[in-house]
């Protein structure tokens, strides 16, 4: 072995031996401090001393519409919540709850072994006071059972914007494997639809937390430590809560949907879905047979029509049809076209409702006629329509902030063959120009397009909430228009469709969605659907020259569009004046 | 053959044997993880004599090799591992979870051992070569995140550097640069990372979760003053709380159960332990042999002095288990296997001038 005289690695060797030498003492010393001289003190703490660990639940931040109403709040309630390993005699006390609580001792006790000892169990929220007078009273008896002060969301409209609202539920397991990190606990409740769920990492708080000791009969003696929780933050909709309030109205006791959107935001004004439910029932976890009965209802109340259902959108389609037809020039202001009632093509006969006869352009969208936009569609092809819906936003997501959103379907002759395995007939091609056949399209798409017809082509993206306040009311974040792609189409184009939407309600087919003193543009459409009465469709904006506010009605199987879905837009065309522009001038100067 | 170093695993594997059966069985599972453990065991025993039996100067030429293993093992874990308990840390092969960091520590020890004793670290490039081989398996384990293996990683580079002989001033160099490029992984983090790397530095914050368990943590070994409330006697209601009491905080269950006696019985193994393998680093015939013990020297102590130091209250909450006691086959069998090693350098010495 070579000499390493020099070397200081012996001396080194023997500092360490020294360092973790001195290391041990230290926690010799420290056992000799807690195990010796504090022993009593621990023994004391270990036998008579119960530590409690309490959560305060935070309140979730409320939702206020654009205005500064509440829409959704929280109001106090109590809850019963059990610490098994503080039970003193677990059958007898799981009896006494099951009766107080009306709960089965089954479900009781499959909550208490579902979690570990020292975790407060959650047994029943929002009890009401006789229940939290008879706990109180039967404390001895009931040694571990506590009563926990929480807040509970309160809807205090009950079903009025139910779909853009959501509601809570209790966190799944899977939701719980992904969220836990971010500090979601097992028996939290979660959003589980609507702006609920898709703002529910800024709506809710941070729970605060304390230990603290309790005496022999579990009542609390003094708090070892506490942290402050943090109430969620507050969000600000663009929803106002009068129209919306007047588009359910209108909307009545019809399946189906009403939208209205600020055309040059993208700002959503209202947004209605009928059947409604009432999202405090899911409050405080809603109880089994009540899900089993809203989910397996054949009217689908959870369903919001608006976003997450997609419709044969029939004669709305010829907005898109009449842009591509404009912008390629197949059709101008004074095109005339001359409709027999009927159209043949490839040995087959077309029929349209009615023979319009000669007619210009304008007539022809303001009269809804068929037999032009197959003229129209076929002089331009199926290719530049489908492709013009697709630039209109149609068959993609909008990017609204709800979850669950549809997709729609935009047709074209690619789509057939990979989906069907079968070649476009030119039969499709006239199906497509006027919204048939496989085309399918959610009212809100179809507010987005009308939109951006309005305003000039600027497809948007639609939104709910303007702002996220905290809870002090700083505003945290703030959100504005969004343009997903501007239109480059010659501004004739544009003048001559509005035009011709004008001239629907003018005196087409949608007469009934107008309003004395506010000029309004629009288009209907009866969409045939194979399960039964067409869906009827208004799509419309007003003013007509300066656009501030978008309207699309859709009653499922509402049959006439000009019939069933135009009064009510003109419902909410009517408050809109009244609220925003009382007096025809007001309107150039908002 | 050391005895001592024999004789001082066998004490500790059998305590926490005892312990984790004590603090895992229950009323339908009258023997807790004690099966679990017994397979470790018998593994990790085998594993022990293997290393022992192998001439440690395999270790030098495979050196290259076992790192490179290792961290490909850390890689897999980031991107296929299992998640649990909010940490990235776990293998999953068939019915095995294995947690590769475990066997890293070892491998990062064979490497450094290595590279310091081919390279004394006397000037600056002698260490930065060090800190280049220690830093990817460190920022690795730091993304799972394992903010504890990473400051042992940190620890074993630190042993071997001082026992190696890198002069005070370039170590003392060292942690200045550490400090000075904190700010910027901190900003490197996502906001829960940081949010748990407030909690391991301040337990306070998290008072249901490490502050909580700290207290319960303290009750446990107080109450058991000096003999403690016999084996499997420490049912009382405080070690219940505790979430981690057969991992982490296992010395709690010892404290309580075992006593002031008990526990110090436990440290002095340890110091035992530790010395015998310094003196392993002494008998050592060369330098490569001797910083292999010094760094199981620091990887063990290390853990040691934080596990214990933790459950006492005097470090911060960790995820350092306590070597040989906490239930976790990964780590009980890189003990084991280290403890191997420790054997057979010991033991080279005395074989050659025989031989």
């Amino acid at each position: 072995m070579p000499q390493r005289d020099e070397d200081r690695t012996p001396l080194r060797r023997r500092v360490l031996a020294a360092l973790l030498t001195v290391g041990f003492g230290v926690l010799a010393l420290r056992l000799w401090q807690l195990q010796i001289l504090q022993g009593e003190y621990y023994e004391q703490l270990a036998q008579s001393n119960r530590l409690r660990l309490n959560r305060l639940p935070a309140p979730r931040g409320l939702i206020l519409d654009r205005r500064g109403a509440v829409l959704v709040t929280n109001r106090p309630s109590f809850s019963v919540s059990v610490l098994s390993m503080a039970l003193r005699d677990p059958p007898r006390t799981v009896r006494v709850l099951s009766q107080l609580l009306d709960l089965p001792e089954e479900e009781i006790w499959k909550k208490i072994r579902g979690a570990p000892p020292f975790e407060l169990i959650r047994l029943q929220r929002d009890v009401g006071m006789g229940v939290v007078s008879a706990v109180e009273e039967r404390r001895s008896d009931l040694r571990g059972v506590t009563i926990v002060a929480e807040p509970v969301r309160l809807y205090p409209d009950r079903t009025l914007m139910s779909h853009v609202l959501g509601y809570l539920g209790e966190i799944s397991a899977e939701e719980l494997s992904v969220l836990r990190p971010r500090g979601y606990r097992l028996g939290d409740l979660i959003g589980k639809a609507g702006l609920e769920r898709s703002y529910d990492a800024a709506l809710r708080g941070e729970d605060g937390e304390q230990v603290v000791e309790v005496d022999a009969a579990g009542r609390p003696l003094r708090v070892l430590r506490q942290q402050e929780g943090r109430p969620g933050n507050t969000l600000v909709l663009t929803i106002d809560r009068r129209l919306q309030e007047v588009a359910e109205q209108a909307l009545g006791s019809q399946p189906g949907a009403v939208v209205a959107l600020d055309p040059r935001t993208g700002e959503v004004l209202a947004l209605a879905s009928w059947p409604t439910y009432d999202p405090n029932r899911f409050a405080v976890g809603i109880s089994a047979p009540a899900w089993v009965r809203l989910a397996s209802d054949p009217r689908h109340p959870l369903l919001n029509r608006a976003v997450a259902a997609a419709y044969e959108p029939g004669s709305v389609y010829k907005i898109a049809t009449s842009l591509v037809a404009l912008e390629a020039g197949a059709a101008s202001r004074h095109s005339a076209f001359f409709c027999p009632g009927q159209l043949s093509l490839g040995g087959r006969i077309f029929r349209d409702l009615r023979a319009h006869g000669h007619i210009t352009f304008l007539d022809g969208v303001a009269q809804s006629c068929n037999v032009m936009f197959w003229q129209l569609g076929l002089r331009v092809g199926p290719d530049r329509i489908s492709r013009m819906a697709r630039m209109l936003g149609l068959g993609e997501r909008t990017g609204i902030d709800l979850p669950g959103e549809a997709e729609g379907i935009v047709p074209s002759p690619t789509y057939k063959e990979r989906t069907y395995k079968e070649p476009w007939y030119p039969g499709d091609t006239l199906n497509l120009a006027i919204g048939q056949g496989y085309a399918l399209a959610t009212p809100i798409q179809v507010a987005r397009m009308v939109a951006a017809v309005a305003n000039g082509g600027r497809v948007l993206r639609p939104y709910l909430v303007r702002a996220i306040l905290d809870p002090e009311g700083h505003v945290l974040a703030r959100f504005g228009p969004q343009v997903v792609r501007r239109l480059e189409i010659p501004q004739e184009a544009w003048a001559t469709l509005r035009e011709g939407l004008a001239a629907v309600v003018a005196r087409g087919t949608g007469q009934a969605a107008a309003v004395p003193g506010l000029p309004v543009a629009g288009k209907t459409g009866s969409a045939e659907t194979p399960r039964g009465r067409p869906h009827a469709w208004f799509a419309g904006y007003a003013p007509a020259p300066d656009p501030r506010i978008v309207v699309v009605v859709l009653i499922e199987h509402g049959g006439r569009g000009g019939l069933a879905a135009a009064p009510v837009a003109r419902q909410v065309f009517e408050a809109w004046k009244r609220l925003y522009a009382p007096d025809q001038l007001a309107i150039a100067h908002p | 053959m050391d005895w001592l170093l024999v004789a001082s695993v066998t004490i500790l594997c059998a305590v926490g044997t005892l312990a984790v059966t004590s603090a895992t069985r229950t009323a339908e599972a009258p023997l807790g993880l004690l099966p679990a453990r017994i397979l470790h065991l018998g593994i990790g025993l085998g594993v022990l004599a293997a290393f022992a039996a192998i001439p440690y100067r395999l270790w030098d030429r495979l050196a290259g090799w076992i790192y490179g293993a290792c961290l490909l093992l850390l890689v897999a874990v980031d991107v296929v591992g299992r998640e649990s308990l909010g940490a990235q840390r776990w293998l999953v092969l068939g019915p095995v979870t294995v947690q590769p960091s475990e066997f890293g520590k070892l491998g990062l020890i064979v490497i450094l051992a290595k590279v310091a004793a081919d390279h004394p670290p006397r000037r600056v490039v002698d260490l930065v070569r060090c800190i280049l081989y220690v830093l990817p398996p460190t920022v690795l384990v730091f993304w799972q995140p394992d903010f504890g293996t990473s400051l042992v990683f940190v620890a074993i580079l630190a042993g071997i550097l001082f026992a190696a002989g890198a002069p005070l001033r370039s170590l003392v160099g060292l942690g200045g640069v550490g400090l000075a490029a904190a700010p910027l992984v901190w900003r490197w983090m996502k906001p829960y990372q940081q949010k748990r790397l407030w909690v391991f530095l301040d337990p306070n914050l998290d008072p249901l979760g490490a502050g909580y368990s700290l207290i319960q943590s303290k009750i446990a070994i107080g109450s058991g003053q000096l003999w403690g409330k016999g084996l499997f006697g420490g049912t009382q209601s405080a070690l219940e709380f505790l979430p981690m009491q057969h991992t982490d905080f296992v010395f709690a269950v010892i404290g309580e159960e075992l006593g002031f006696v008990g526990a110090l019985g436990v440290l002095v193994c340890f110091w035992v332990y530790l010395l015998r393998g310094l003196r392993a680093a002494h008998r050592a015939q060369d330098p490569f042999g001797s910083l292999l013990c010094a760094g199981i020297v620091s990887l063990v102590g290390f853990h040691v002095l934080v596990n214990v130091g933790m459950t006492v209250g005097l470090a911060p909450i960790t995820g350092i288990p306590l070597p040989f006691l906490s239930h976790g086959g990964s780590a009980l069998i890189t003990n084991l296997a280290a403890t191997g090693i420790l054997l057979n350098v010991g033991s080279r010495r005395r074989n050659r001038s025989q031989g």
